[in-house]
């Protein structure tokens, strides 16, 4: 490969862009862009020996590998060209190196990852709703009926949702929309699809089919099943803009990112037994898709009583169980306490409210019901006489604890569901310690987008058909109607309030349902872009419904329960501590399975129908009772081998792997769970004391052979919902199983969360180190996404040369932060340095920042679009303007910013012209009034990009601007660490003044050595230890929670090269020369820069603006403000006794204010009259503040008089 | 993405042979395509649109005055 040499002195750009050419030129490496990055790359690496020998740079051919790579063709099928790279057994290990099962187990975690992806929470629960649960809404409500025409007939048959289109293209048939997400953030756009119905109606008396019929459009979510992304390799996903790495799980409304956060709930139809004020009750959340209602049974004085909403009192909760079909006195006793005489004796006290009502029997049961029940409804048609028996029934069946179906006229399994409620009471009042815990995991459910959006549609749905139903009604009312009524007609007009409806909720994240009482808000948030790692962290955020306000610790406690489901180091500081949580690595939300199939297995496996046993039966010794989603389904006498065979069947595949089934030997009960909103994860199981997954299937794992699901196929791994687990013996690692062991842990570090999991030694740090890292990590400023160029975001923060961490984890490498980083490696010496590096302080290298260290971008977006006037007209941009003013020396012919030119203060960007006559005019001859856009900031931007485009719904215009600063790092720029230890630069010394080691290494970064004591940040010092080991030694080392490099294996390397074990050097200061007298803890640490930074905050002001009101000085960097002498500044001057200074920063420098006061009457006068007194006589000039002489002035609006009493201040005598 | 599906529209391709109010006394300036990067002259009150290819989001050109940098 001959290359021209045209430049014999070495100088590496030139040679850098020959080479380049030379290499477009070799027809066996075509061109295509892919190949650049490469090329720069393959020549950067040759730049580093440039200096040393140029003849090897020409003449080195380049490595085979590369050339294969770089001539892949563009595949379309799927898989990327790319994809051996990333490849999770790229990560250190060869497919054939011989495989350790102890330590190579973790390989299912990204097996895991990369079936499921980092947000699959969120995306399974958009594809259940899409696919499942929105046939069943329509399915629920799929007849519409006329109340005028009872042969009027109205069906969907089916409903689906297509892809996504523009709103324009809705129409078109057999037209394939190109729409893209990201087109749809350039231009605020909705990336929504069609939902279509097909239909079956009357139209006088002929019955009519309609397949394809749009009801509205539904918000996709990115990388849902719907989405355009859905199985895109990185080719296409370059193709359309859009980032690879991008997590998706989010939808775009109005060219917004909206995420819809995970909440988190009290699960529904499940018993909670709690103390309240020393009453022991049971309570239910029943929720059906009709009803959502809340029941409870507690025990008052040692009697019991049901209490529930639509009861005007409290009913005894024999009277309830009589009501319900259970007429002697002894069964009911059986039913609630069985054969054990401690209960029996404290449930007997219950029966003497039967003597005292005289309620004995059914019928009398119901009649003392009815007559409790609220009426809801006014009855129609005048009074009409209650019938309190089949109110009663009507209640009983229907409003109270609705999750239970009574079929037909059986009440039975709804009596036995209230008698084990009484039953858990009485075991409560017993046993306090059987009081439930409310903060347990187990009793807690996630609610996620899926469900938020079911909600929603659901209740749109039902408004859209009860409004058709009222214009067919409206129609055929009429008895003489002029044309043949077809219902079609009136079908498509509300389509848009579906539309509507939808895209306001997700805008505003309000959710309001009339039906569910529901008024939420916040339910929806923006998506923080801040940087790559802020915007996973939110996607696996969770937000609690409970109020942040009251001061009780339980919700906000780490609950031992939420052990590798929650992240324990993710949580905010301060107001939203522990409320607000993040789920671990692992964790994975349960879609809805159905209950049908695991009833019949239940019974297959040999339980027997609950209902047909009696009380003495159902608690005798050794029987369990079997729940499904905590309704009574069955009994067993083997529990044992009932819950064997039951997870036999589950590892085998017969049944939902997310099923969970759990015995509690407290109350003799099995749980199965079929449930929504359920955390679990997957374990290894364990049988006869050997873990399931063994070499040979990590083997077929490895070579690609084996998936996660297949694993999952074969029990060898599991999931375990947070109940279930509590039921196992997890071993942490293999050598720790024993005979009693029943699960294996994948990998202990994924008990924390993607956030955590970028801390280095996070088990070496002091635990609030962890969260601060948390919270700042979200803040650090690095790459975004691979289109981070091509987006237009209100405010980009960019890092110019963010560098992969040398000292990594195994999360950061499942997340790829390592492909989108955001900070550098800096080399740190841990020392004292002049003084300016107190408190936290850091002292920066001059010349580092120099050559780019903590550089970064700024780009902030103005978008317009023309104002709309009354009388029609509209803001315009104007274009030919006559102006060689200055400050408009930027714009182009069109009247916008050359791309490329610098903006100083005040210089215009767009020239927006408005019109000058709002009356009625001709707007041939509406003149304009130049009203430029034009850039506030005092440092100077570049315009970078400027997009012009036009709205999808108005059709209007729509110009962005981008406006670009680079940044370099200033005094008071906040750096930090990853290990929570942030600090200011406090000092950018030359590089000459700066320390130096024999090597002539100089640091980047100093830092106080004060730093560490208290805040014991060992995995600080461990990440130095084997960054600088790493850099010596040429590799990347980790530092994975619970394991990672070690600290004696990184001292020997250290020591093989020559250095300290300790990881100090001997330092020369550049001061004086001479050697420092101590040797310096000295090597790499990550430093992140966060957002916060000296440009955007620093702020003075000697005069400025004013409030109009008050007078006093404005308030607020932005508003040019003034800095306040709060109350406490002034108590010091109080104190102090400087009355003077007070007076002139109160007074004189704020609101000053000359009034003329009437020393006869007391109250203000003007210009020396006093309008009270009419004379000018007793009239007195003095000053005070502008703030009094308003509030005298408004006391007085409000009948309050207020006179002012002079005197003299030297009296005469 | 290329062109398919807009040029088998006749729909659309109506609302180009009318431009809406378009103002002659206006120049014409050249943008760039956001999705197929081919020029489009437009003038003031045209449909912002590409011609080949209908794409709405259209970029300014760079600008070919010289553009001076601090280098800091």
């Amino acid at each position: 490969m001959p290359v021209p040499r045209k430049d014999p002195t070495p100088r590496a750009p030139r040679v850098v862009k020959a080479k380049a050419a030379a290499t477009r030129e070799t027809p066996q490496q075509p061109a295509i862009d892919v190949d650049m990055p490469d090329a720069a790359l393959a020549a950067a690496r040759n730049d580093a020996h440039a200096d040393s020998d140029i003849e090897m740079l020409d003449g080195a051919p380049q490595p085979p590998k590369q050339t294969r790579r770089r001539r892949a063709p563009a595949q379309s099928n799927g898989v990327d060209e790319f994809s051996a790279l990333l490849e999770p057994f790229y990560y250190g290990k060869a497919i054939t190196d011989p495989i350790n099962t102890a330590e190579d187990k973790w390989n299912l975690l990204p097996a895991f990852l990369k079936v499921k992806g980092l947000v699959k929470q969120h995306i399974d629960s958009f594809n259940y709703f899409v696919d499942v649960e929105l046939k069943k809404i329509m399915l629920a409500n799929n007849i519409v009926k006329s109340d005028i025409d009872p042969k009027f007939h109205f069906e969907y048959t089916d409903i689906r949702v297509e892809w996504p289109t523009r709103s324009d293209e809705d129409d078109l048939t057999n037209h394939k929309s190109n729409v893209t997400p990201h087109e749809c953030r350039l231009r605020d756009m909705t990336y929504a699809a069609p939902i279509k119905v097909d239909i079956v109606y009357t139209r006088e008396n002929t019955k009519m089919k309609r397949v394809n019929i749009r009801i509205g459009r539904l918000p996709i979510m990115l990388k849902s099943n719907r989405c355009k992304l859905a199985g895109k390799n990185d080719r296409d996903m370059a193709y359309m803009n859009e980032c690879p790495l991008d997590p998706g799980g989010y939808f775009i409304v109005k060219g917004q990112e909206k995420v819809i956060l995970v909440q988190e709930q009290m699960s529904k139809n499940r018993v909670i037994v709690e103390s309240a004020k020393g009453i022991i009750q049971a309570s239910v959340t029943s929720s059906t898709q009709e009803r959502k209602s809340k029941t409870y049974v507690l025990s008052k004085k040692g009697v019991m009583f049901l209490r529930h909403n639509t009861l005007s009192e409290e009913i005894p909760i024999v009277f309830v169980l009589k009501a319900l079909g259970i007429p002697s006195d002894r069964e009911i006793l059986m039913m609630v306490a069985g054969e054990d005489s401690a209960y029996q004796d404290m449930f007997t006290v219950n029966f003497e409210a039967c003597g005292r009502e005289g309620v004995h029997t059914q019928q009398q049961a119901l009649e003392y019901i009815g007559h409790r029940v609220r009426i809801m409804k006014k009855p129609q048609g005048g009074f009409q006489r209650r019938n309190y028996y089949l109110e009663a029934i009507e209640c009983l069946s229907s409003v109270i604890i609705t999750h239970v179906p009574v079929v037909g006229t059986n009440f039975r399994q709804k009596a036995q569901y209230i008698a084990f409620m009484a039953r858990r009471v009485l075991m409560a009042i017993q046993d306090p310690k059987l009081i439930d815990d409310r903060d347990y995991v187990g009793n807690k459910r996630l609610e996620l987008a899926g469900q938020m959006l079911s909600l929603l549609f659901e209740d749109h749905f039902k408004k859209f058909n009860y409004d058709f139903k009222m214009s067919i009604d409206k129609v055929l009312r009429r008895s003489h109607r002029a044309s043949g009524f077809d219902a079609y007609a009136h079908f498509s007009v509300h389509q848009n309030h579906i539309t509507m409806g939808i895209e306001r909720a997700l805008s505003t994240g309000n959710w309001n349902l009339r039906r569910f009482k529901m008024e939420r808000a916040g339910v929806t948030h923006l998506l923080s872009r801040l940087s790559y790692i802020s915007a996973i962290g939110m996607m696996t955020r969770i937000t609690s419904q409970f109020e942040k306000t009251r001061k009780v610790s339980g919700p906000r406690a780490l609950q031992p329960s939420q052990f590798g489901m929650l992240c324990l180091a993710d949580t905010p500081e301060g107001e939203a501590c522990g409320l607000v949580k993040n789920l671990s690595l692992m964790t994975h939300i349960t879609t809805e399975a159905e209950e049908g199939p695991i009833r019949r297995i239940v019974f297959d496996l040999g339980a027997e129908d609950i209902t047909a046993f009696t009380g003495e039966e159902i608690h005798a010794e050794g029987v369990y009772s079997i729940f499904l989603n905590g309704t009574p389904l069955a009994t067993t006498d083997m529990p044992k081998q009932f819950l064997n065979n039951f997870r036999r069947l589950r590892r085998s595949g017969r049944i939902s792997e997310f099923t969970s089934i759990h015995i509690n030997h407290h109350y003799n009960a099995m749980h199965i769970a079929t449930d929504e909103g359920r955390i679990c994860r997957p374990l290894i199981v364990v049988e006869t004391g050997r873990s399931k997954v063994t070499a040979r299937y990590l083997k077929a794992l490895r070579k690609g052979t084996m998936a996660f699901d297949d694993f999952l196929s074969r029990g060898l791994v599991e999931y375990l919902d947070v109940n279930e687990e509590n039921d196992s013996n997890i071993a942490t690692y293999e050598k720790d199983i024993n005979d009693h062991t029943t699960h294996l842990e994948i990998e202990p570090f994924t008990i924390l969360g993607a956030v955590a999991g970028l801390i280095p030694y996070p088990h070496h740090n002091q635990s609030p180190r962890n969260t601060y890292q948390c919270a700042m990590g979200k803040q650090a400023i690095g790459a975004i996404a691979y289109n981070q160029f091509q987006r237009i975001d209100t405010l980009l923060y960019l890092m110019v040369y963010p560098q992969s961490p040398l000292v990594r984890t195994r999360t950061i490498e499942l997340v790829k932060y390592d492909k989108l980083p955001a900070g550098q490696n800096a080399v740190v010496a841990v020392m004292s340095y002049s003084g300016y590096d107190i408190e936290d302080a850091l002292v920066l290298n001059k010349a580092s920042v120099d050559r780019g260290f903590g550089r970064c971008q700024v780009f902030k977006k103005s978008a317009w679009t023309p104002k709309m006037y009354p009388n029609g007209s509209a803001d315009m941009v104007l274009q030919k303007f006559e102006s060689k003013e200055k400050k408009n020396h930027a714009l182009g012919v069109d009247g916008m910013a050359q791309v490329g030119s610098q903006l100083f203060q005040g210089d215009s960007y767009i020239m927006k012209g408005a019109p000058k006559d709002f009356g009625s005019v001709n707007p041939a001859i509406q003149e304009w009034k130049e009203s430029p856009l034009s850039h506030k900031l005092p440092d100077p931007a570049y315009v970078d990009q400027v997009c012009v485009t036009e709205n999808e719904t108005s059709g209007q215009p729509v110009i962005k601007v981008l406006l670009r600063q680079t940044r370099r790092p200033e005094l008071g720029d906040k750096f930090s660490s990853r290990h929570g230890q942030k600090g200011v630069v406090g000092l950018i010394s030359p590089q000459e003044d700066m320390p130096f080691s024999d090597k002539g290494i100089c640091p980047d970064i100093i830092m106080n050595p004060h730093g560490f004591p208290s805040r014991m940040t060992v995995g600080k010092m461990m990440e130095l230890l084997s960054g600088k080991a790493g850099v010596y030694d040429g590799s990347y080392q980790y530092g994975t929670a619970f394991g990672g490099s070690k600290v004696r294996d990184m001292a020997e390397i250290l020591l093989q090269h020559n250095y300290s074990y300790y990881g100090k050097d001997y330092l020369t200061s550049g001061i004086t020369g001479e050697a420092l007298q101590f040797y310096v803890f000295f090597g790499p640490i990550y430093y992140q820069k966060l957002k916060h930074m000296v440009q955007d905050k620093m702020h003075s002001r000697a005069r400025g603006p004013r409030a109009i009101l008050t007078r006093q000085p404005t308030e607020g960097r932005s508003r040019d403000g003034g800095l306040r002498l709060g109350e406490m500044e002034r108590d010091c001057l109080i104190a102090y006794g400087a009355s003077q200074l007070l007076l002139e920063r109160l007074m004189l420098s704020s609101d000053q204010h000359e009034v003329d006061i009437c020393s006869k009457c007391g109250q203000m006068g003007y210009s020396g009259w006093c309008k009270m007194c009419e004379s000018h006589e007793a009239i007195h000039q003095l000053t005070m503040p502008y703030a009094a002489k308003l509030l005298i002035q408004e006391l007085s609006s409000m009948n309050i008089k207020v006179s002012i009493g002079l005197e003299d201040e030297f009296p005469r005598e | 993405m290329s062109s398919y599906g807009y040029n088998n529209t006749p729909q659309i391709q109506q609302t180009n042979q009318m431009p809406t109010a378009a103002d002659d006394r206006a120049r014409s300036v050249e943008y760039l395509c956001g999705d197929c990067d081919s020029t489009v002259a437009l003038k003031r009150g045209e449909p912002i649109r590409c011609r080949s290819c209908g794409h709405r989001v259209l970029y300014k050109q760079r600008t070919n005055r010289m553009v001076q940098f601090e280098a800091r």
